[in-house]
């Protein structure tokens, strides 16, 4: 049981706050590229065998910028590779303005069911800033191809001059193209990538301006049916991410391509940021893996609890207690009772209650051991 | 080796700050073919960073030169190098008392200064010799001619042969030279009396213990010599002596009239008190020589180390600084806030400063420091009077029948377009008007009456801001004097902060709180709960911030799948806040207490 994630790591050009593995100019390099993500998911197969896989998640970079045969490609060798379970759930990433009807229909044609779409934000100008390859339009004109589709949407909160109403026009018009799952990330300007320069002069909402607008959309999805199970994620009810959720609740993973992590075995390993020093590297039948840690320990507990408590269902304490042979309760008694105000501790669960949940870090900090 | 003492001069050198003290005691050593010109790093006497970056001159350095004159005969010069700021004066009287004259240096463009008649009479009531020395001739505003009468008029000194150089060029470096054998006497003292040696001076060496600078007053010392200290029982047997060339250099004996240095595998620091008299166990000196008046420490503040466990380390470096430091008090305090610290007492604020530049430079201590307080003295209605150098100490008010506060003398020099500027200052500061002297054209004394608390709170920096750093000041202790003191109390969402608290007068106390709030509104981060700051007298709040509780502290970024990032930006946001303090439920960062306590009023 676990999930599978590969990265695609080319799109047409790099949007302002991307500091993903993400390369436009790297384009000739496709064919090569997906040769040794073949590669790699069958030695990561034969690494862990009897691994069924239970999600796929296809992400990038822009998946759908890339001939879709390639996608194809990878997804029946992982059925090759691996034990695949009927019901999986496989998400592929579009943006909107790549997709056609045939590259549609070639996804559906080796079992993609759930498509995510980066939609960012309803409004033209936003886009453009945001070097966006696509327009509002597009988006719908992607939602048009997939109909009836299982479809989330990604959008980004702390625009420049972004309001909260900006934002839930933004959200009308992902449900207006049917979407049933939206992830709300906070922008996040990073060293390096062209907004951080807006960042530092002051150009970009601030974290009290940004929570703010995050409080109203989420009561604002709340009424729309859309319940908050994760931090930055939130679906109407039966359509959650399943791969998603498998990392919150720190569930085993496999990450081929670059940049991707994995947790398998408990070990934590993520691949090389650099598409040359993939394809070397794997051609060469070497690893990879740029770092790896085995996770134990206080460590393992510390994960666990940190990504539950970013989930709706919380932390179970019956399972941490079989997972770890420990006793959660006694042994972490200081903490709760130091953060009681912002838990709720109801049958069996840990949870932070919903007020706090943007503002969990100095909770997580505490269950953490010196 | 038997010296002649005919041939021996021990003198000092006493001046105003950066009147070229430390560039004069170069060129004489330069002159002595001491330290080549080559070696000399520039004013070699200032050893320690500190000293040589603030050009100012803390602890104390004897130096021998030799010296063959021109009257043919071989002369032995001991330079015992003097601190120049006020608040070392005691430091400045252990040195004279182990000299027979004073080189008194006065600057040739600006004359006869507050620490040039401080030195000078300090040098007096020594029963010194003084030599005075005109320098910084060579610039082109000197005025040595009028400096020279200026000399005699304010001081009484004969300054009509004093040579005239330049430090800096070494311009008549000679004449001084000469005239140390000319004018200053040749030691007292007698080689063949029992014993006495002044300690004025002791640090402690990793392999020869506790090595004690000396000057011999009576008697001889050598290898082997069994000794003992007026006041410890302790004998030890001397096991190197030596001098000093600026470097130690071991020797066989020392002698009365030479100045030099003692090791005798002392272990511990107590055992040699700077002031004590050191004589032989056998054929003892009768009584030890006037020590010391002791220096009473006049401004106190809180330090702690900035990681709580490094409060050893902490104690270690202050009781190394205060082997040869007699002026620094050290007692151990507990803050809530700060943990375990020691409460220091310091001459004034110069010396605080050093000390704790001191402990963070040679001991590698990152150190917090409460803001500085004074000794205050309270009557309480019950008759008992105390003492209180701690406001956390203060009784409650209704014990209070009345308080007693320490006032200075201040002198301030400056161009006379500031006199006004400076009165404001010294108005606002409570200071009361005593006196205003034209000492020429560009030049005024201010004399003032001001509350020492005013003083360690700012003024130095408001005197430079409003004089373009024109302005000099200077002051002496003058007593205690009845005020209308109150504890102000800062309040930390609900709860006192000690570490914080503050004595005031009653009219300031409304303005100090509402700095210190808004300060604190500053630099307290924001946390999950909303922080009220009051600043608080006798329980009655007289100002109130609110820092508000913080709105986004997640990762919210998408790719859940690398969870060791995740985990690593909590770890480093944890490192953060390991660097905080807890006072009560609030936590702060330890710089916030630094930031605090540079609160500036001139806004």
């Amino acid at each position: 049981m676990a999930g599978l994630y590969i990265h695609v790591p080319f799109c047409k050009q790099k949007c302002t706050y991307c500091d993903f593995a993400s390369y436009p100019r790297e384009i000739g390099k496709v064919e090569s590229y997906f040769a040794c993500l073949y590669r790699e998911i069958e030695g990561r197969a034969k690494q862990y065998e009897n691994t069924k896989i239970e999600t796929v998640y296809i992400g990038g970079g822009t998946p759908s910028f890339v001939d879709s045969k390639f996608i194809a490609g990878a997804l029946r060798q992982v059925r090759k590779c691996f034990e695949v379970s009927s019901d999986a759930e496989i998400t592929v990433e579009l943006n909107p303005g790549t997709v056609d009807k045939a590259k549609i229909d070639e996804y559906k044609s080796v079992g993609v069911n759930r498509f995510s779409i980066g939609l960012q934000t309803g409004f033209d100008d936003q886009l453009k800033r945001l070097n966006r390859i696509h327009t509002a339009k597009d988006f719908l004109l992607s939602t048009n191809l997939l109909k009836g589709e299982n479809i989330s949407a990604d959008l980004l909160i702390g625009l420049h001059d972004q309001t909260a109403e900006e934002v839930f026009k933004s959200i009308e018009l992902a449900i207006a193209g049917g979407v049933k799952h939206l992830s709300v990330y906070a922008l996040t300007p990073e060293v390096g990538t062209p907004i951080y320069t807006d960042y530092l002069n002051g150009e970009l909402l601030s974290d009290d301006e940004t929570a703010d607008i995050y409080e109203k959309v989420t009561e604002y999805l709340k009424d729309k049916g859309f319940y908050r199970y994760e931090v930055s994620n939130f679906a109407i009810p039966g359509y959650e991410s399943k791969h998603n959720l498998n990392y919150w609740r720190r569930g085993e993973y496999i990450g081929v391509g670059v940049s991707a992590s994995s947790f398998m075995a408990g070990r934590r390993f993520t691949n090389t940021f650099k598409i040359d020093e993939y394809i070397n590297a794997v051609i060469y039948n070497k690893s990879p893996e740029i770092s790896s840690d085995i996770i134990e320990g206080e460590d393992a507990k510390f994960e666990k609890i940190m990504l539950a408590l970013r989930t709706a269902e919380g932390l179970s304490v019956k399972e941490f207690n079989e997972e770890f042979s420990a006793d959660f309760m006694r042994e972490y008694k200081e903490v709760l009772d130091k953060k009681h105000k912002y838990l709720d501790i109801n049958d069996g669960r840990i949870k932070i209650k919903d007020e706090y949940l943007y503002v969990q870090n100095d909770v997580l900090l505490d269950f953490m051991k010196e | 080796m038997s010296i002649n003492k005919k041939n021996v001069r021990n003198f000092c050198i006493v001046a105003h700050i950066d009147h070229g003290k430390s560039t004069l005691a170069d060129r004489l050593m330069e002159k002595t073919g001491q330290v080549s010109e080559r070696d000399m790093e520039e004013q070699l006497l200032d050893s320690m960073d500190l000293e040589r970056e603030r050009g100012i001159t803390i602890k104390l350095t004897p130096v021998r030169m030799f010296y063959k004159a021109k009257n043919g005969e071989e002369y032995i010069f001991n330079l015992i190098d003097t601190p120049g700021h006020v608040d070392f004066t005691y430091e400045v009287s252990r040195s004279l008392k182990a000299c027979e004259g004073a080189i008194l240096i006065v600057d040739a463009t600006q004359g006869v200064q507050a620490q040039t008649l401080a030195n000078a009479y300090l040098a007096i009531d020594n029963d010194l010799e003084i030599m005075p020395v005109i320098n910084k001739v060579d610039l082109a505003s000197a005025r040595p001619d009028e400096i020279a009468t200026e000399i005699e008029d304010i001081l009484g000194i004969d300054a009509s042969d004093a040579p005239r150089i330049s430090a800096k060029t070494g311009l008549n470096i000679e004449e001084v030279l000469e005239q140390i054998i000319d004018k200053i006497p040749e030691p007292r003292g007698d080689e063949d009396q029992p014993l006495k040696a002044l300690i004025f001076d002791s640090y402690y060496d990793n392999f020869k213990g506790v090595i004690c600078f000396v000057r011999v007053i009576d008697g001889k010392v050598k290898v082997g010599t069994k000794i003992k200290t007026f006041m410890s029982d302790k004998q030890f047997d001397v096991t190197e002596v030596g001098v000093f060339s600026p470097k130690m250099q071991p020797k066989d004996s020392l002698v009365a009239g030479e100045v030099g240095y003692i090791a005798a595998s002392i272990k511990s620091i107590e055992d040699t008190a700077v002031g004590d008299t050191i004589t032989t166990v056998e054929n003892a000196a009768k009584e030890p020589l006037a020590g010391y008046k002791k220096a009473l420490p006049m401004v106190f503040s809180g330090v702690f180390p900035l990681d709580g466990s490094k409060f050893n380390d902490l104690k270690d470096a202050l009781l190394k600084l205060k082997l040869n430091d007699a002026a620094l008090s050290i007692e151990p305090d507990n803050s809530a806030a700060l943990g375990f610290g020691f409460r220091c007492g310091f001459l004034g604020l110069l010396h605080m400063d050093v000390i704790q530049e001191r402990i963070e430079r040679e001991f590698d201590l990152e150190i917090i420091t409460t803001a500085p307080s004074v000794s205050y003295k309270v009557y309480k209605t019950d008759g008992e009077q105390l003492v209180i150098e701690d406001p956390t100490h203060l009784p409650p008010v209704t014990e209070i029948d009345y308080m007693e506060e320490p006032v200075i003398n201040a002198s301030i020099l400056t161009p006379p377009d500031y006199v006004g500027p400076i009165m404001e200052l010294c108005q606002y500061k409570r200071g009361v008007y005593k006196d205003m002297v034209y000492l020429d054209k560009s030049r005024v004394e201010l004399k003032y009456v001001l509350p020492l608390n005013e003083i360690i709170y700012d003024f130095f920096d408001s005197l430079k801001s409003r004089t373009k750093g024109y302005a000099s000041f200077d002051y002496e202790i003058a007593g205690y004097q009845r005020s209308d003191l109150v504890k102000l109390d800062m309040l930390l969402n609900g709860d006192i902060c000690d570490a914080l608290s503050i004595i005031v007068h009653k009219d300031k106390a409304y303005e100090r709180g509402r700095q210190i709030a808004e300060k604190l509104k500053e630099v307290i981060p924001r946390q999950m709960f909303e922080i009220p700051i009051q600043a608080a007298v006798g329980g009655k709040i007289i100002a109130r911030e609110t820092v508000k509780a913080f709105r986004k502290d997640v990762l919210a970024k998408c790719y859940g799948g690398d969870v060791t990032r995740k985990k690593k930006l909590l770890e480093k946001q944890k490192e953060g806040k390991k660097k905080m303090r807890s006072i009560g439920t609030v936590e702060i960062p330890s710089e916030a207490f630094i930031q605090i306590l540079k609160t500036d009023s001139d806004k």
